[in-house]
């Protein structure tokens, strides 16, 4: 009887592990709570949204910088290239680039950009190729992010210092232009 | 019969409930792989990237983050002070010393494992940013976190309880490069507690370390 209970425990220590890596490589594609759902509920894609507080911008401390603001857009490179993009300054920004599952693929900030203007461009290689047969004149300032993705998230996240800054940073984040084009 | 029963259960829900539970205690700890320490602070620099290890890659679609790209920033998470003992909201504390290079940084303080952000008594938030800080002329600073008001740099806090401290560099050099285990972090330096009660003044204050 003894045996046998040693013998349980220790298949049940074994499957315990096997169990641990099963879920831990399933999380990512099984996950409810992952941005992209989230996002998915409060806006349509190419709606730039306003992406919430509680989502840990900073990290897995669980709260979000309280100086930062950020909108989220999301995308499909089937629909043709993404041109995020918005006139004038603020202070600080920066984007990320993320996939379907919330890996940040690519990021800059208003200094890696021409002029500090943020003009964005994502799509695939295949895009990419096209686009320099056939260059788009209203995309010769833009910065073209190369992705392998289909479906994706861009963030564009805001500086505001102190309390009077917050009214232009949200003011220009949310006039921030998302859109498919098709060459 | 019964028997074989029984063992074919314990063997299951060993194997099911010990590893959901491995993998949960895993993913909830502030340490573990991908994380770097540097003094009291902990960052996951990879956390969110492309080539991250498997428990990065969990942690940031359980949470449903949208984590900091290298262009960004890196943010460092504190739950001890710098003698290893745990941050708590009824105790003062001097964060003292250099940030890493960067354009800016904040710092902020919240309640471990609440959601929402720290306030001070009066309603402000418990947040700094480094446009806000004075800095001594070699370019070092030094912040209070207490609950009552202080002179100089003043973190404020409210409450009791087990408390995080965030520092996040932007725009920084570090975010970016190989060097960000060399990155110089402030100390934490403990400067005692005060009683429980919230309406303790500040003579009260038991000076317990230094």
């Amino acid at each position: 009887m003894r045996a046998r209970l040693l013998h349980a425990a220790l298949l049940g220590l074994i499957g315990a592990g096997i169990v641990h890596i099963v879920i831990l490589f399933l999380l990512p594609d099984m996950s409810p709570r992952d941005a992209w759902s989230r996002l998915a509920g409060q806006a349509d894609t190419y709606q730039v949204s306003t992406y919430a507080a509680d989502s840990a911008i900073s990290g897995p401390a669980g709260v979000a910088d309280p100086f930062f603001q950020a909108v989220a857009c999301r995308f499909d490179l089937a629909d043709g290239v993404t041109h995020v993009h918005r006139e004038g300054r603020v202070p600080y920004w920066s984007a990320s680039v993320y996939d379907r599952g919330g890996r940040n693929l690519y990021s800059l900030n208003d200094r890696s950009a021409t002029d500090g203007q943020l003009d964005l461009v994502v799509l695939t290689p295949d895009q990419m190729v096209d686009m320099r047969k056939s260059p788009l004149e209203e995309l010769e300032n833009a910065i073209f992010v190369e992705a392998p993705i289909g479906e994706g998230i861009v963030v564009i996240r805001g500086f505001a210092p102190d309390g009077s800054s917050a009214r232009t940073v949200s003011d220009y984040l949310n006039a921030i232009e998302c859109v498919a084009q098709t060459s | 019969m019964l028997k074989t029963a029984l063992t074919v259960l314990l063997t299951l829900s060993l194997a099911i409930g010990g590893g959901a539970a491995s993998v949960w205690y895993v993913l909830a700890g502030q340490s573990g792989t991908g994380a770097l320490t540097i003094g009291s602070w902990t960052a996951f620099p990879k956390i969110g990237a492309p080539d991250a290890d498997p428990y990065s890659k969990a942690r940031v679609s359980r949470e449903g983050v949208l984590a900091l790209g290298s262009a960004e920033g890196v943010a460092f998470t504190a739950v001890e002070d710098s003698t290893g003992r745990p941050l708590r909201l009824e105790c003062n504390y001097r964060i003292e010393g250099i940030a890493p290079p960067a354009r800016f940084w904040t710092l902020f303080a919240e309640r471990r494992g609440s959601a929402s952000m720290g306030v001070t008594e009066t309603g402000r938030l418990s947040a700094l940013n480094s446009q806000g800080v004075v800095r001594r002329s070699d370019n070092t600073f030094a912040v209070t976190v207490a609950r009552s008001a202080m002179s100089g740099n003043w973190l404020g806090v409210s409450g009791a309880g087990p408390m995080a401290v965030v520092l996040t560099v932007y725009d920084s050099t570090v975010a970016a490069g190989a060097d960000l285990a060399e990155a110089s972090m402030p100390e934490i330096v403990p400067l005692g507690c005060e009683q429980a009660s919230p309406d303790t003044s500040k003579d009260e204050v038991v000076s317990d370390a230094r």
